[in-house]
């Protein structure tokens, strides 16, 4: 891990657990302002709740999480998130999950204001003319396109993503990760995205970094520097001696650990 | 069919139906329903026994269960005194229940969500919920002013608690990811119960309500036969005085029908106001 002295996300020596059982051990991660940080590991690796620490949805047993600088309290509308199980109220059209969105970000603005924003977030995320539909009228690719509406027009320097596309068939989980970059490259300044996988493809995809989680307890066990110039392209990506080294180094990795708590037990 | 009838399960108590309806909600609604002829058949045979063991009795000279035609008749020719009753009756039943709705809703939701608020209230909940309603007619005939005033009150206190308790137990059952999202929105305390806990708990409110508005019916008519001089319980206890049995059976049937409409009344407002749940 490279420890930036100016990370804009950091965290250090945090542990957590339940009931005493070790969930997170000794983990230290620093992530530079706008970088695309991958959090990759098996279940049981703790990497969504590291997610949900950083997003203040639980608190750490010991350590702490920097987001900016300042201590993580709880949760705030700084570190947008995007949960895998497209979490859109189902009782609101979709352009109000969205204005609602908007409106934290902009306060004064009045509800037919920000509802017109909604609907351009709602564009720009490929999805027209279904703002004044409800989430149930839509398929799971387009719930997981308007939460991410949703998370940008929070118009936050954090974007926490836990496992977003774990729940989409191929062809729309490909269309969502183009979609993710292309978002996450036009905004300026490029927020800071931490985006928990299991998918060792995925995260060689998306990321500047990969940081590899073990299991039982989840603790960080490896890390990577994803070196691909961007627009990465699948079909390149594929003929690049250097992505399957990389891949072969995470399997490795996963794999000792792996063996290490069998011969442990 | 299980849309339909849901309510009145829920109204008699069968929390299975309550469940089931919860995990598969609105199946039938979307869907054409092909015509069922069988309710129309049990309809059919249960009229035909009524009038074949009216016959029977009446042909011994006992008046107490007449047929089927005299019972109409008499429906019929009650109808203006029925239709007076039926609105004497909605002005106690109406406030009472909607009193009982917002306070119930509200403070439901309050304790649902407030841990401190809860730990006050359970405890009261707990013991003052279980004690059957009934008991309070009495005494609060003897204690409020009016007899109107009484019969409402009483109304509110037995369709308060199950819309009450069920609003908590929705309040508590939020699922996880919208509470989440709620925090992760920023929303405030305020936002949070009218935008997330309200809606999210609808399920719950509406079979409380269905509960509430059942309790409602027995407790109104049955203050009504202590001391009122119109409605619906008060036109069967009369007439019973008289010894009129067409008249009771046609003021216990038509009572049927008005509670029946209410029922649906309030299963077309929970379909509505729940169109989003699949």
């Amino acid at each position: 891990m490279s420890q930036t002295a100016n990370a804009a996300l950091r965290i250090e020596r945090l542990r957590f657990g339940y009931d005493g059982t070790p969930i997170l051990q000794d983990i230290d991660v620093a992530v530079a302002e706008g970088e695309f940080l991958a959090l990759l590991g098996p279940s049981g690796s703790g990497k969504s709740t590291l997610l949900r620490l950083i997003a203040g949805l639980e608190s750490p047993g010991s350590g702490r999480v920097l987001a900016a600088g300042r201590p993580v309290a709880g949760p705030g509308t700084d570190r947008a998130v995007v949960f895998q199980n497209y979490a859109l109220f189902p009782w609101m059209r979709v352009v109000d999950n969205v204005a609602e969105a908007v409106r934290k970000a902009k306060p004064t603005l009045g509800w037919p204001a920000a509802r017109t924003q909604a609907a351009g977030h709602l564009n720009r995320v490929g999805l027209t003319g279904i703002a004044d539909k409800y989430p149930f009228e839509l398929s799971g690719g387009m719930q997981q396109r308007a939460a991410i509406a949703r998370a940008l027009a929070l118009e936050s320097p954090f974007l926490l993503m836990d496992e977003p596309f774990g729940a989409l068939d191929p062809v729309n989980r490909a269309r969502l990760q183009d979609l993710l970059i292309e978002v996450w490259q036009r905004r300026t300044p490029r927020p800071t995205v931490v985006f928990v996988t299991h998918d060792v493809d995925e995260a060689l995809l998306l990321a500047d970094r990969v940081a590899v989680l073990g299991a039982s307890p989840g603790r960080i066990i490896a890390g990577f520097d994803v070196p691909f110039e961007r627009p990465r392209r699948r079909a390149a990506l594929f003929g690049d001696h250097r992505f399957h080294e990389l891949r072969e180094a995470i399997a490795e990795a996963l794999d000792a650990d792996t063996l290490a708590r069998l011969d442990a037990a | 069919m299980t849309t339909e009838t849901s309510i009145l399960d829920a109204a008699l108590g069968d929390t299975g139906a309550i469940a089931r309806h919860a995990a598969e909600p609105n199946a039938a609604a979307s869907r054409p329903v092909p015509f069922a002829w069988e309710p129309w058949l049990l309809w059919l045979i249960l009229l035909g026994l009524w009038q074949g063991i009216a016959t029977l009795i009446a042909g011994q000279g006992n008046p107490l269960l007449p047929p089927p035609t005299v019972v109409f008749d008499a429906l019929w020719l009650s109808l203006p005194e029925l239709l007076t009753g039926t609105w004497s009756s909605l002005l106690i039943l109406a406030p009472g229940f909607a009193l009982a709705v917002a306070a119930g809703v509200g403070l439901g939701l309050l304790a649902g969500t407030s841990p401190r608020l809860g730990r006050a209230l359970f405890p009261f909940a707990k013991v003052a919920a279980p004690v059957p309603p009934t008991v309070y007619i009495p005494y609060a005939i003897a204690v409020l002013p009016t007899f109107h005033l009484s019969a409402t009150f009483v109304v509110f206190v037995g369709a308060f608690w199950p819309v009450f308790q069920n609003t908590v137990a929705g309040a508590h059952a939020v699922e996880g990811r919208h509470r989440d999202n709620a925090r992760v929105l920023g929303f405030s305390g305020f936002e949070y119960l009218h935008k997330v806990v309200f809606p999210a708990s609808l399920p719950h409110i509406f079979s409380g309500m269905a509960v509430g508005l059942g309790f409602g019916f027995i407790l109104l008519t049955v203050a009504e036969l202590f001391g009122a001089n119109a409605g619906l319980g008060r036109f069967v206890q009369y007439y019973a005085d008289f010894g009129d049995y067409p008249r009771m059976v046609a003021g216990i049937l038509y009572t049927g029908v008005v509670t029946w409409a209410a029922m649906s009344v309030l299963d077309r407002a929970r379909e509505r106001a729940l169109f989003w749940l699949r």
